[in-house]
């Protein structure tokens, strides 16, 4: 009984780091239709940077958060403007093709700044845990959870109270509707693409604390982010946290029951069941499409 | 005819190769261009003809060189050759398997897929390690014969192989199946209603992308000697394979070679030159971000396109030309029609969210009638022509089609039943010519049609005809995005009487066309309704309705509030209620 629930318990915890960096990817598709392949390189280049911090002048990691996220911002906004934005509006596969091939070329630059080995930082208190009865909180967990429900939480309230959100929701629902009520719809998408990848920074920055990482790890994120946004619906920022937290549970579950060796499975095998079963995930919309052209 | 001796000389030269140099290195360069130009083609016929781009078709070279691996390695005293045919059957069958979890996605969801397909496999080879030795790798025999033939077995079989790998893909370019793929890359939902099978369509896509490259793959691992995880399903190598499709030319026969001789030799240099390892990474990756951005037709089309437009210089487009209208005879008088009604709706409903757009919609259209359905904006029209002709499934309701329900039946069989539609926004395949895009439609499917030539029987006849009988003969071979709107209106009415259809159901046919082309428009519906064909038409155009139909159904708020004779439809509070509002009061004076 104890086991299961300090299985759950890290499952969850790890699924609100995975929510803050799926929240950024829905986001992403949720407004522009682009699937962000290189969402997992950009949060891979964020752990880096927290890690060159972290050995320069010993800043905690995720302290560092608040150098990340606008830094990735940035880097966000200047891809989308220089890249990006030319393959709106062409096939879907365009913007897949692009960022996939983003993603490589981010991981032969890191391979090429930072090396092919594993990383990781480590701040004094990453052995160290609290513990309520018989379960144990790894306290880097407890940390990085806080801090990811946090961002999650800033990221929310700018979606649902800001004008800037509201015209990211307006242009993800009628980007046409958008622009007939005066949103620049161009600079919204460079805005809503700049603020998700701003999501991996954080998130990245947590992530180098979690788990070790190298210039190659960025596949099995974007697995795994991918796994979680179609379990959550593509686009759903709800679906997104719930798809976030019980893929935590499942792969905290594989490692407890089955094997480490196949806990990477389990976005593949998450992903291949929702397209299966139930192609629009758990809380997407089937969107009426015969309108979509006009 | 040049392009043609090009291709002649260069498999001429390609053949001779080892015979007349001994220089290993470039052999083996030569070897690995032609599995990458075997797993290009392959890829080309589901993503270049099929639309649906694949990250994963690395994952079947793999399969295949596994699949020679652990059985060489098991089962000895065979020739390790004969693994090569169960390498490609072993590909097809996880091609379908993939076919098959892939039916229901497309698009970015699709490209999700074939990634998780591709590395579910790595994860397997390495996990499963009784059967695959795991990341050790599994080592294979080596080749038996003399040290003089050097790696010409290898070399030929790939050879053979592309050469079996374009000629299926020529014949598959040829054929109704290649024509159906192209009509799904175009416009899936389009291509079902008129009448293509599109699951079976995009399964046999699939297995034929695969099955060659299973083959080659096995080769590959036999000639590498040595196969593991981290080799095999290398996503690299499947975006060396996507590179050289995209570089050379989707969709061109052969756009992918070319890619593909391009693409290795371009490996050799960034690893023999460049160090490797990351340098790959930045030069591919940068490779396929010039391609998408700025070539993103590839090499092929875009120089074709060029040489077309010099060729074209100072002459007159035929699009803008003006349209002839031959003159035809007077339709005869439209028949009576029966009483009996061909298509029956009964209390459909259709919600969208919270929004009901349709909402217990119950109305008749007897047969030999030209029916209208009109309605205020929002009324429902659309999604009640979606639902009759299977692009959308129903809530709630029954439709029956000549006594048969046929609420339950997929697009194709409402098409093969003898239902026909129009779209409001025209969808015809773009890319497609405008005699192709009528020759497009089936009437039936049969396995042996999927053989038959595209443009060819008595299907190509036919639709000279009904582009003659639209006035549309003369841009037969014009690129249907090239068509002007109300050109492409005549060209869709065409494209629907292909599938000889009972029912047809226009959508907006007099939408912004002019009014010539209407008063047209009129005529044609007229003489095909002499003809026997029954309509229903959803159209704005209230002087053209009113003159053409009868009965006409008015629909409001998702449901048929009123039906009858133009006069009492002009008449009926009812119907003034919907389009003006509850509210409206004549102001006064």
């Amino acid at each position: 009984m104890t086991q299961f629930v300090q299985t759950i318990v890290l499952g969850l915890l790890i699924g609100g780091t995975y929510a803050l960096l799926a929240s950024g990817l829905t986001l992403i598709f949720g407004v522009m239709r682009v699937i962000n392949i290189a969402h997992g390189a950009f949060l891979i280049l964020a752990a880096f940077i927290t890690y060159s911090i972290w050995r320069a002048t010993g800043l905690d990691p995720l302290v560092s958060v608040v150098f990340t996220t606008p830094m990735m911002f940035a880097f966000g906004w200047v891809l989308y403007t220089t890249a990006v934005q030319r393959v709106r509006g062409a096939h879907v596969s365009s913007s897949v093709l692009l960022t996939f091939a983003l993603a490589l070329v981010v991981e032969g630059l890191m391979g090429v700044i930072w090396g092919n080995t594993s990383h990781s930082v480590r701040p004094p208190y990453v052995n160290e845990s609290f513990t309520i009865g018989e379960i144990f909180l790894p306290k880097a967990q407890v940390y990085g959870c806080a801090l990811a429900v946090v961002v999650l939480g800033a990221l929310y309230l700018i979606l649902t109270r800001t004008w800037l959100g509201r015209a990211i929701r307006a242009s993800a629902v009628n980007p046409s509707g958008a622009a007939l009520v005066g949103v620049n719809v161009s600079a919204v998408a460079a805005l809503a693409f700049a603020v998700g990848v701003a999501a991996a920074g954080a998130g990245g920055s947590i992530v180098s604390v979690l788990y070790p990482f190298l210039p190659g790890s960025h596949y099995q994120w974007i697995a795994r982010l991918l796994g979680i946004i179609v379990l959550g619906g593509m686009g759903s920022l709800p679906g997104a946290v719930l798809g976030a937290l019980l893929l935590g549970v499942a792969e905290t579950a594989t490692v407890t029951y089955i094997s480490p060796a196949w806990a990477t499975a389990v976005p593949y095998v998450v992903i291949f069941v929702v397209l299966l079963v139930r192609p629009q995930g758990l809380m997407g919309a089937r969107l009426r499409e015969d309108v979509a052209a006009a | 005819m040049r392009r043609r001796a090009v291709i002649a000389v260069a498999a001429l030269a390609l053949a001779a190769y080892p015979l007349v140099s001994d220089d290993l290195y470039y052999q083996n360069m030569i070897i690995l261009s032609l599995v990458f130009a075997i797993g290009a083609v392959g890829l080309n016929i589901i993503s270049g003809y099929g639309g649906y781009i694949s990250l994963g078709q690395g994952a079947f070279l793999g399969l295949g060189a596994y699949t020679l691996a652990i059985m060489s390695t098991r089962v000895e005293g065979v020739s390790v050759w004969v693994w090569v045919p169960l390498a490609g059957v072993v590909a097809g069958l996880f091609a379908a398997l993939l076919g098959v979890i892939a039916l229901r996605t497309r698009g970015p969801s699709f490209v999700i897929i074939t990634i998780a397909f591709l590395f579910l496999l790595q994860l397997v080879a390495t996990n499963w390690k009784s059967l695959t030795n795991g990341t050790s790798g599994l080592t294979l025999p080596l080749p038996m014969w003399s040290i003089d033939f050097q790696n010409w077995p290898f070399y030929y079989s790939l050879y053979a192989l592309l050469a079996a790998s374009l000629l299926l893909s020529w014949r598959i370019r040829r054929t109704k199946f290649g024509m159906g793929l192209i009509a799904m890359r175009e416009d899936e939902d389009k291509a079902a209603t008129v009448g293509i099978d599109t699951p079976v369509y995009k399964l046999l896509g699939f297995v034929a992308s695969a099955v060659f490259v299973g083959m080659a793959g096995a080769i590959y691992g036999y000639y590498l000697a040595f196969v593991d995880p981290i080799g095999m399903f290398n996503i690299l190598l499947s975006v060396q394979i996507l590179l050289s499709m995209l570089l050379g030319g989707r969709g061109t026969l052969w756009g992918p070679v070319l890619g593909a001789f391009l693409i290795e030799p371009l490996n050799e240099f960034s690893n023999n030159s460049l160090g490797g390892g990351n340098a790959r990474l930045l030069v591919f990756g940068g490779l396929m971000m010039l391609v998408v951005l700025f070539l993103p037709r590839g090499i092929l089309p875009t120089a074709e396109g060029w040489i077309a437009a010099r060729r074209a210089r100072g002459k007159a487009g035929l699009v803008g030309a003006r349209l002839e209208l031959r003159e035809r005879p007077a339709p005869p008088a439209q028949p009576a029609p029966t009483d009996r009604a061909l298509l029956e709706v009964k209390a459909l409903a259709k919600r969208f969210g919270g929004l009901k757009a349709v909402n217990g919609c119950s109305f008749a259209v007897p047969e030999g009638s030209i029916t209208a359905l009109i309605g205020p904006n929002g009324s429902g029209k659309t999604t009640v022509f979606n639902l009759i002709g299977g692009t959308m499934r129903a809530d709630a309701g029954e439709v029956f089609f000549d006594g048969e329900r046929i609420d339950g039946l997929r697009p194709w069989r409402r098409a093969y039943r003898g239902i026909g539609r129009t779209f409001q926004i025209t969808r015809l395949f773009r890319e497609m010519t405008v005699l192709e895009n009528v020759v497009a439609p089936l009437r039936a499917f049969r396995v042996g049609q999927l053989n038959a030539g595209a443009m060819s029987g008595p299907e190509a006849e036919r639709a000279e005809e009904l582009l003659d009988f639209v006035g549309m003969a003369k841009f037969r071979d014009q690129k249907a995005a090239a068509l002007s709107y109300g050109q492409q209106k005549l060209v869709e009415l065409a494209q629907v009487l292909m599938l000889d259809p009972r029912l047809i159901l226009l959508d907006e046919p007099a939408g912004g066309i002019n009014p010539t082309l209407i008063e047209r428009m009129g005529d044609m519906i007229r003489e095909l309704n002499a003809q026997g064909k029954t309509f229903l038409i959803v159209e704005h155009n209230m002087p053209f309705v009113l003159g053409l139909c009868d009965p006409v159904l008015v629909l409001a708020s998702g449901a048929c509030i009123c039906q009858g004779g133009p006069d009492h439809i002009q008449r009926d509070p009812k119907v003034l209620d919907a389009y003006l509002g509850e509210d409206f009061v004549l102001a006064e004076a």
